[in-house]
C-alpha cells in the first residue's frame, strides 16, 4: 500500500532526524571527554595514554565508565568526572562513542622487533592459547580477526604495545578489575611477562587499515564467561 | 625543701590546682558531666518495622546521607570503611548495616539514638567528624524510624579499617577533652519533627542535614563555634570552599529554583560541584519538593553574617607575576564558547560566571579545581544528560590557569584575585575518596 509505505518512510527519517539531533546534542554535552579522547572519540594520535574511544563496543564502554565510577579502575581525572552519573547517562555515553565510526590504524613500524622464535610464541598465544595453563587464546574471545564482538569485547589490533602491556599489569595486580569473573585477571596471572610483551609487540604491529568494526553479536561464541557481558550466561 | 619551703610551695601551687579542678569539673559538667558517657546497653527497646517506617527510615537516611558517608567507592552501601583524610591523621567511617559484630546488629534503639545525639557508643567516646552535634536535635520518631531502615538492610560482616591518627588525637580520652572545650549539648530534643514548613525547614538543615558540617566557619581543633553558624569557609579534610548559606548569599535563588536546586543539583545560576554534588547523587535528589521548599525557604530567610574582613585591606598591590590581559586573552581562546563574552553563561547548558559561588567567594579553590580538572554535574530526574566542563590541567600552564582564573574572578566576582602559579599547583592533584 503505497500511503503505508510512505507513512513508514516518513516515521523512518523522523527517527534518523531525532537521532542525529540527540547525537549531536550529546557531543556538545561531553566537552569533559573530547578534552582528551578528542571531538569524535579519535583520541590522541600515536599512543593510548588517552585512549581512542570511537566504535569501541558499547558495553565494553559502559563497563569501563562504570569501572571508574565505582573503584573497578583507577584513573583519578576519569573517577572525579563520572562519579556522580548514574547508568542510564554512562549507557548514553558509550552508545554514542561506540556509534563514531572506528580509527583506522597503520601497523606501528615504531614497535619493538619480534626475533622469529618470540613471533612464533606471540602467534601461539594469540591463535591457540596456552591450553596446559587453561590461558584462552586471543582469537577466541577478540575474533579471528582481532577486532573485538559486540558488546563487550574490544579489538585488540591497532593498540600500541605499551598500553597491552600496562593493562596485564593492572589485570595482575587488581589494579584493572572488571565484575567478577574476572577473565583477563585470570590471563594476566598465567602468561609470564616476557611473552606479555611479545604478543603486545606483535598486536601492535597489526594494521586495522579499514577500521573494521567488532564482530556483531552472537556471531561466536567466546569459551569463558565473563564480567558482566551478555554472553557469560550462555558459556559453559 | 625545708618544712617551710614545701609550706610555701602547697600555699602557691593547691589555690592552683583547685582552680584547675574547678575549672575542669564545670566545664566537665557542661559537656553534659557523665551523662553522655552511660551507654544505655541494658535496653532492649525494639522499634516498629512495618513498611510505612521502613520507608520513612529511607527516606531520612536520604535526607541525613549517612550513605555518603558511611560506603566506599562501589563499596556495599553503609558497611562503612571510606577513609577520611584529616589534619590528625585517617579516619575511617563503621559500619551501619545489621552485623553483629561488625555493624550494630546488637545495638538497641536507645543505645543507636544514644550515638547519635552524644556521640558515645558502645566502642567509646566518637570523632566529631561524625556530625552528632548536629543529631543531637533529631527528634525520637525519626530516629526509631532510622535504627529500623538500618536493621532492615543485609548484615555486611565487613570491618572498616582502624583508625590511623596520631596523639593526641589517637586517645579517645582526648576526646574528653575536646568535648569539655566544643561539646554543649542543646537540651531536650522533641518527640517527633515540626511540620510547620518554616520550623521544619531549619530541623531539616540543622538536625538531619547537618549542613553546618561543610557550610559552617570552623573555630579551632575542627570546633563548630555558634558565631560560624552557617558563615560559610573551607571544609575540612575535602579542601573545597562551601558558601555561606542565608539571605544575601542565595539572593539570586528564588525559593522554588533553590529548592529545585537541591533536587536537580543544577539552577539558573549553577549547578552543585564537589562535596555538594555528591550530597545531591547520594541524598537530596530523592526528597520531597516540600522538603526541599522548606529547606530553601529556612536558608532565605536567615540573615546576613558579616562578612569575613579581606585580609589585605588598603595593602599596596603587589606585582603580579600572571598579568590579568594574558587572562582576558585565555579567556577569550578557551571559555567564551560556553561561559559567554559577559559571563552571562547559556540557559540549561553553560553556567553564567558572573555572581557565581567559584568566582565571587574568598576562597579560590573550587574556581581552581574547576578550571583544572573540569567536571560533571550530578544526574538527577531534573538533569539527566549533564552538561561537562573539560578539564585544562593538560592544556593550560599553572600560570595562564592562575590568569584566567584572576580575571574572572577580578571582572565578574568583584575581588581583587592575585593567584600566581604556586597557588595552582598547591591545588594540583585529584583525591576522590
Amino acid at each position: 500500500m503505497p500511503t503505508h509505505g510512505l507513512r513508514i518512510v516518513l516515521l523512518v527519517a523522523l527517527l534518523a532526524s531525532r537521532a542525529a539531533a540527540g547525537a549531536d546534542a550529546l557531543g556538545e554535552r561531553l566537552a569533559a571527554c573530547a578534552a582528551c579522547h578528542g571531538e569524535h572519540g579519535e583520541g590522541v594520535a600515536g599512543a593510548e595514554y588517552y585512549p581512542h574511544l570511537a566504535g569501541k563496543p558499547a558495553g565494553y564502554l559502559f563497563e569501563q565508565l562504570q569501572g571508574y565510577r565505582d573503584g573497578r579502575r583507577q584513573n583519578t581525572q576519569m573517577t572525579w568526572l563520572v562519579q556522580f552519573a548514574d547508568d542510564a547517562y554512562l549507557h548514553e555515553i558509550a552508545d554514542y562513542y561506540a556509534a563514531l565510526p572506528p580509527r583506522a590504524r597503520a601497523a606501528d613500524t615504531g614497535a619493538e622487533q619480534l626475533t622469529p622464535e618470540r613471533r612464533a610464541v606471540a602467534e601461539k598465544l594469540v591463535r591457540d592459547g596456552d591450553p596446559a595453563r587453561d590461558v584462552p587464546a586471543c582469537s577466541a574471545c577478540h575474533g579471528t580477526a582481532l577486532t573485538g564482538l559486540e558488546p563487550g569485547v574490544p579489538a585488540l589490533i591497532g593498540l600500541p604495545a605499551d598500553y597491552v602491556v600496562a593493562q596485564f599489569g593492572n589485570w595482575r595486580d587488581g589494579i584493572r578489575r572488571s565484575l567478577a569473573p574476572d577473565c583477563m585477571h585470570d590471563v594476566a596471572t598465567r602468561i609470564a611477562p616476557e611473552d606479555v610483551r611479545a604478543v603486545a609487540s606483535w598486536l601492535s604491529q597489526q594494521s586495522n587499515p579499514d577500521g573494521a568494526r567488532p564482530a556483531p553479536a552472537g556471531a561466536f561464541t567466546p569459551p569463558k564467561a565473563c564480567g558482566a557481558l551478555p554472553h557469560a550466561e550462555a558459556a559453559p | 625543701m625545708s618544712r617551710r619551703g614545701w609550706s610555701v610551695a602547697a600555699a602557691v601551687l593547691l589555690p592552683l590546682v583547685l582552680a584547675a579542678v574547678a575549672v575542669g569539673g564545670v566545664l566537665f559538667l557542661r559537656q553534659g558531666g557523665f551523662a553522655p558517657y552511660r551507654v544505655p546497653r541494658d535496653s532492649h527497646r525494639t522499634v516498629a518495622s512495618d513498611a510505612a517506617t521502613l520507608a520513612r527510615g529511607e527516606y531520612l537516611a536520604h535526607l541525613g546521607n549517612c550513605v555518603a558517608c558511611h560506603t566506599t567507592r562501589g563499596g556495599v552501601p553503609f558497611a562503612g570503611g571510606r577513609a577520611f583524610a584529616l589534619g590528625v591523621g585517617t579516619l575511617y567511617s563503621t559500619n551501619l548495616t545489621p552485623d553483629a559484630r561488625a555493624g550494630i546488629g546488637d545495638w538497641s534503639a536507645d543505645e543507636f539514638a544514644h550515638a547519635m545525639r552524644n556521640g558515645v557508643s558502645r566502642d567509646g567516646v566518637l570523632y566529631p567528624a561524625f556530625p552528632y552535634q548536629h543529631f543531637a536535635g533529631l527528634a525520637d520518631a525519626d530516629l526509631d524510624a532510622l535504627y529500623a531502615y538500618l536493621r532492615s538492610l543485609p548484615p555486611n560482616p565487613q570491618k572498616p579499617p582502624e583508625n590511623r591518627l596520631a596523639f593526641p588525637a589517637s586517645s579517645r580520652l582526648a576526646l574528653v577533652g575536646w568535648r569539655m572545650l566544643y561539646e554543649r549539648p542543646p537540651g531536650a530534643a522533641p518527640a517527633t519533627a515540626p511540620s510547620a514548613p518554616d520550623a521544619r525547614g531549619r530541623y531539616l538543615v540543622d538536625a538531619l542535614g547537618h549542613c553546618g558540617m561543610c557550610h559552617s566557619t570552623r573555630g579551632p581543633n575542627g570546633s563548630l563555634p555558634a558565631e560560624g553558624y552557617l558563615a560559610g569557609g573551607r571544609i575540612p579534610g575535602l579542601d573545597w570552599y562551601a558558601p555561606p548559606l542565608d539571605s544575601r548569599q542565595l539572593e539570586r535563588y528564588s525559593v522554588a529554583e533553590l529548592a529545585a536546586y537541591l533536587r536537580d543539583g543544577t539552577s539558573p545560576h549553577g549547578s552543585a560541584y564537589g562535596p555538594m554534588a555528591e550530597v545531591v547523587y547520594a541524598g537530596l535528589r530523592a526528597i520531597s519538593l516540600d522538603d526541599a521548599t522548606a529547606i530553601a525557604g529556612y536558608l532565605k530567610s536567615l540573615p546576613p553574617r558579616p562578612e569575613p574582613a579581606p585580609a589585605a585591606a588598603g595593602a599596596e598591590a603587589a606585582p603580579r607575576d600572571a598579568p590579568l590581559a594574558n587572562g582576558a586573552e585565555i579567556y577569550r581562546t578557551y571559555c567564551v564558547d560556553c561561559h559567554g563574552d559577559d559571563g552571562q553563561g547559556k540557559p540549561d547548558a553553560y553556567p553564567p560566571l558572573r555572581g557565581a559561588v567559584a568566582v565571587t567567594a574568598p576562597d579560590p579553590v573550587d574556581a581552581l579545581r574547576i578550571v583544572l580538572y573540569g567536571g560533571m554535574p550530578v544526574t538527577t530526574a531534573g538533569n539527566p544528560r549533564p552538561h561537562t566542563m573539560p578539564p585544562f590541567v593538560q592544556t593550560l600552564s599553572a600560570g595562564e590557569i592562575a590568569a584566567v582564573v584572576n580575571w574572572i574572578r577580578e571582572g565578574w566576582g568583584g575581588r581583587r584575585s592575585e593567584l600566581g602559579r604556586a597557588d595552582v599547583e598547591a591545588v594540583h592533584g585529584i583525591a576522590t575518596d
